[in-house]
């Protein structure tokens, strides 16, 4: 059964002295993660504002259309 | 199969049924991302030369195996495109490009920041790490190039050519370890074993982030293409409905 393999949690932040290294890899791993997942989400947002907006132009104009 | 696999290539198939399956990959995404990374930075034991440092190789190895990965996909949908004309396959092409750079760019950051301490430099014109650069550099490129035409039409063509001029690259990567004396170590052997040099407890967590990060990928992936289906297919009658409230859960929940 795997185990912890540090003797206290200050130690684990340390890496065994590699902490900047360790964590700046896992940290920069995170955010293009984050990244990733984020940019999608609000480029979502966007275009259903922007589609929304030009239906209502649409709608608009038939209405004008009409009368 | 064949059948489901054209009935997927339907923007609006693809769209609906990305979304429903979508809670499950992202679950099954945490899950094993979550094991693996607690794993590989906490339960297994420390390299005995390179001490803690190298718990860097979880993330490092799978980012630069989907880097790869991920240009192979892209130019696998480029030719689809280039010889069945599947808009489909173009709108996944498209969305492969950001993400393959951002990956790569990790995969050669981590493996930046693991060359300090390690080799005593950050980097070095070593076959390995340039050809993942020009990998990089193909990824930007293609971005670039998809940013210069006002048509889809000649746009997705373009691209697709450069992807696939592109895919010689890939067994440089994959081989330079090899056919070149590189600073770069070559590919690990996994062994079953437990008096081997990598026994199963130093490569299983590996096993789990890398199927962690497929399950990231295929979101990061399916995210994008769903926003190109909805952008290319506002005129169809489908996307109007999801828009215009009728279909507002869908937009809620997606």
């Amino acid at each position: 059964m795997p185990e912890f393999q540090f003797q206290s949690f200050s130690e684990f932040l340390a890496m065994g002295g590699h902490a900047l290294y360790v964590w700046a890899s896992y940290a920069f791993f995170a955010a293009v993660i984050a990244f990733n997942l984020i940019q999608p989400a609000m480029a979502k947002r966007k275009i259903i504002r922007q589609h929304k907006a030009l239906l209502r132009r649409e709608a608009a104009r038939l209405e004008n259309q009409e009368n | 199969m064949w059948q489901w696999f054209l009935t997927l290539g339907a923007p609006r198939n693809f769209y609906t049924l990305s979304g429903r399956y979508m809670p499950w990959l992202a679950g099954i995404t945490v899950v094993l991302l979550g094991i693996g990374l607690v794993w590989g930075l906490a339960l297994t034991p420390p390299d005995y030369q390179m001490g803690e440092n190298y718990r860097i190789a979880y993330i490092h190895v799978p980012m630069a195996t989907l880097a790869m990965g991920c240009y192979a996909m892209m130019a696998c949908f480029s030719a689809g495109y280039l010889i069945w004309k599947i808009k489909i396959a173009d709108m996944i092409a498209k969305s492969c490009a950001p993400i393959g750079a951002s990956v790569t760019a990790v995969a050669l950051v981590t493996g930046s920041l693991w060359g300090i301490p390690t080799w005593g430099t950050w980097w070095i014109w070593d076959a390995r790490l340039t050809s993942t650069l020009i990998m990089l550099f193909l990824y930007g490129g293609i971005i670039a190039l998809r940013g210069a035409f006002d048509s889809i039409d000649s746009g997705a063509r373009a691209c697709a050519v450069l992807s696939l001029v592109g895919v010689v690259n890939l067994p440089i990567i994959k081989y330079s370890v090899d056919w070149w004396n590189t600073l770069h170590q070559g590919a690990s052997n996994l062994s079953l074993s437990d008096r081997a040099a990598n026994p199963p407890e130093v490569w299983l967590p590996a096993f789990f982030v890398g199927f962690g990060i497929l399950g990231f990928f295929l979101i990061a992936l399916i995210l994008r293409t769903r926003n190109e289906i909805l952008v290319r297919e506002r005129r169809s009658q489908w996307v109007k409905d999801l828009i215009n409230g009728s279909g507002q859960e869908e937009v809620n929940n997606a």
